[in-house]
């Protein structure tokens, strides 16, 4: 393609996304007419073309470094304590996929693609501003994905062992992220010192706080949409971590006022469902999510298990003793032990990602599950049976979604979803005593 | 007391220390009831077997909150982290191997005195010296060995108005050394207990016989009732994130390995680092006769 075709593509879809950005706040807000006002922030922040572009770069222009990472093993608290901006950059296009299918096969995962479609036409300004992009060659896609980038951007692969419990996988996993955080030194030129990383963990366990006390009011009443508390969640891969803790502070702080009122963002007795699967990305990547809350019978999404959502801050980094090799130590634990993602089997048994979701469904009153994979991806459509299975004998419903990177399929997505609604609220009404 | 505690309930603030400073105030409190009871005429075999039966009931307690040798080691631990100096974590098969070596002290240590008490004609009033180890039976005081605070109530060597320094086994170690031998062997024990527990943490409880008996009890499957202080895990909250696993100072691994209920374990004292590090509500617990005291909370809420 020419330069001149690549701008003309760019600024097209650059201009379908910020009217895509601004329909989805739209649809939240007219779900949820008592949205609070402190959403407004982070409406503001999901504008990907908006106002953290312009802070990113203005940082840049000081200095800073912009490490982006494409998968949720790369260690922020090291990118943070090197003073370097951290930000996620898979992409959540879906238009830019088409043009990803020119250089691989249609069958490579949806996210893969995109990415590299949103290289190709230079549409994601965290893409662009990188310096460096920290790949964990987590599964087939992104162990290829790294390579294709490398021709463009600079990358840094970050190995992740498959067996993640082993004594030996722990050994290997703790050299990887020294040898990582030695990269982040020599790019930034500033040294991780242990004061550095003590403040950068203390930082992230403040948001991780923050994100604790959204889901703990999400656990008891449906006070704020999940589509709403989805995107708080995901803001976090690439604002700025201090200002999202504040912010996220205050809407729990409205959110608990809530609660005492009982004012509610949708009827208690709509049936209560958690999306587990592949990470869903804004802003096109959120069609299911639209759908279930959209739905008649409506559905509230209580809880997921995405790494694009719930999973992103709930796991703390522990600190024992406040001391270099044990802080390392913290940092490299948390990414690897604690992750309930698929591309990693475990020695004994695998059963975290299971253990997880069960608790939730406990937790959060769960009424159904919804299992969403794009279309491609190995790793979560074979976890299925497993999960299935468990779930069955709970008697908790299980719908199996998949999709792909397309506005194509919405219809053919909304008949399924309004029938799995359906049966999940007959079940809810009976269960409760009262009318469906 | 009551004001101590007091104090360190309320101005500790940060949550994952303080089950720490608490145990600490607990083993100091015990120091000065030890120092008190040395000052009694005791049978010391009675002591003995408190404390081994006790074990067997409420698990290493003993170890974690009241033992002085312990409480020094933890005061060793905590100069190596003012220094910031990191801890040497011993490779897991060697810890699981040391913790054989206890039965291997435990008998060469019992052994001798018994048969001297059966096979010594000459000495009168058995039961009398097997009761306040005394004689034939002297070697068994280092059994208590652990118990000694660093001033005892009495005038020995590095004597002061009635009180002398002292330190856990030397006593011991003097009656099995003459000579220029009982300076060495002094020196060479303090050097040892000392140096190694700066680097591994609680080096000497790996291998302490005291916890034999709830070693043994753990294998005896008609005794299963007998613990009734135990850590319980509920395996649905578990995310195997490993945190409970790094911060143990004995470095127990049942904890993170056993899969939910009551964990068994004859190497953990009950110190609750790990339900206090534990960063998921409700996961670890530590129960008396099935009433949870203590459970992991949420500690970011610092």
């Amino acid at each position: 393609m020419t330069q001149k075709e690549i701008e003309n593509l760019r600024n097209t879809i650059k201009t379908a996304s910020l009217k895509v950005i601004s329909e989805n706040i739209a649809r939240m807000k007219k779900t949820s007419p008592n949205r609070p006002e402190i959403m407004q922030y982070f409406d503001e922040m999901a504008n990907l073309f908006g106002q953290r572009e312009k802070e990113i770069k203005e940082l840049q222009d000081q200095g800073k470094k912009v490490i982006g990472y494409l998968c949720m093993f790369a260690p922020v608290e090291l990118i943070l304590a090197a003073d370097a901006i951290p930000v996620r950059v898979g992409s959540g296009w879906y238009d830019p996929a088409k043009q990803g299918d020119k250089i691989v096969p249609v069958e490579v995962c949806p996210i893969v693609r995109s990415t590299i479609g949103t290289k190709m036409i230079g549409l994601s300004p965290f893409l662009e501003m990188s310096d460096v992009i920290i790949n964990p060659p987590t599964c087939d896609g992104m162990t290829k994905l790294g390579e294709i980038l490398s021709d463009q951007k600079s990358i840094w692969t970050l190995s992740a062992p498959r067996i993640k419990d082993d004594p030996q996988s722990l050994i290997f996993w703790k050299e990887e992220i020294k040898a990582m955080k030695k990269k982040i030194e020599g790019l930034t030129g500033v040294k991780i010192t242990a004061k550095r990383l003590r403040a950068a963990i203390e930082l992230r366990q403040k948001a991780s706080l923050a994100f604790r006390r959204l889901q703990d009011v999400r656990k008891i009443s449906p006070v704020i949409m999940g589509r709403d508390a989805m995107l708080v969640s995901q803001t976090i891969t690439w604002d700025d971590t201090q200002r999202w803790t504040e912010k996220t502070m205050m809407l729990c702080d409205e959110l608990e006022r809530r609660v005492k009122q009982e004012e509610w963002a949708c009827s208690p007795s709509n049936p209560r469902v958690m999306i587990t699967g592949t990470p869903m990305f804004w802003p096109d990547n959120w069609k299911i999510p639209h759908l279930v809350e959209e739905a008649k019978p409506q559905g509230l999404i209580a809880a997921d298990e995405l790494c694009s959502g719930d999973r992103i801050l709930y796991d703390p980094v522990g600190v024992d003793e406040w001391t270099g090799s044990d802080m390392l130590s913290a940092v490299a634990e948390k990414y690897l032990m604690a992750s309930t993602c698929p591309c990693f089997t475990s020695a004994d048994g695998n059963e975290d990602r299971i253990n997880w979701l069960l608790d939730r469904i406990k937790e959060f009153k769960i009424d159904g599950v919804i299992y969403y994979t794009v279309r491609g991806c190995m790793l979560y459509a074979m976890e299925y049976a497993r999960v299935k299975r468990i779930l069955d004998k709970m008697n908790v419903p299980i719908y199996y979604l998949d999709t792909e990177y397309t506005r194509e399929d919405v219809g053919q997505i909304k008949t399924r979803i309004e029938a799995f609604m359906e049966m999940l609220d007959t079940r809810v009404q009976l269960s409760r005593g009262t009318q469906p | 007391m009551l004001a101590g505690l007091l104090i360190i309930t309320i101005w500790i603030r940060d949550e994952t220390r303080k089950i720490s400073y608490l145990r600490t105030f607990v083993q100091v409190a015990s120091l000065i009831g030890i120092f008190y009871l040395f000052s009694l005429t005791l049978w010391l075999s009675v002591v003995l077997i408190v404390i081994f039966a006790a074990t067997i009931f409420l698990g290493r307690f003993f170890c974690g909150w009241i033992c002085p040798f312990g409480l020094y080691m933890d005061f060793i631990s905590q100069v190596r982290k003012t220094l910031r100096i990191g801890y040497w974590a011993l490779p897991e098969w060697l810890n699981k191997n040391l913790h054989r070596l206890r039965y291997i002290i435990f008998v060469v240590i019992l052994l001798p005195p018994i048969l001297l008490f059966f096979l010594d004609p000459l000495y009168q009033q058995k039961w009398a010296s097997a009761l306040f180890l005394i004689g034939s039976f002297t070697p068994l005081t280092i059994l208590l060995g652990p118990l000694e605070p660093l001033i005892v109530p009495w005038g020995e060597t590095l004597g002061f108005s009635g009180l002398s320094l002292s330190y856990p086994y030397v006593r011991q170690v003097i009656v099995y050394s003459s000579g220029i031998f009982v300076s060495i062997n002094v020196f060479l024990l303090i050097a040892l207990t000392v140096a190694s527990s700066f680097l591994v943490r609680r080096f000497w409880c790996r291998f302490c016989p005291t916890g034999i008996s709830i070693g043994i009890v753990n294998h005896l499957p008609h005794f299963k009732w007998a613990p009734i202080m135990h850590l319980n895990k509920v395996e649905e909250k578990c995310t195997k994130c490993g945190i409970c696993k790094r911060v143990c100072p004995l470095q127990v691994t049942e904890v993170y390995d056993q899969k939910g209920g009551d964990i068994a374990t004859s190497m953990c004292m009950l110190c609750l680092r790990c339900a206090e590090m534990c960063p998921y509500e409700g996961c670890l617990k530590a129960n008396f006769n099935g009433k949870t005291f203590f459970k992991s909370r949420n500690w970011l809420k610092k």
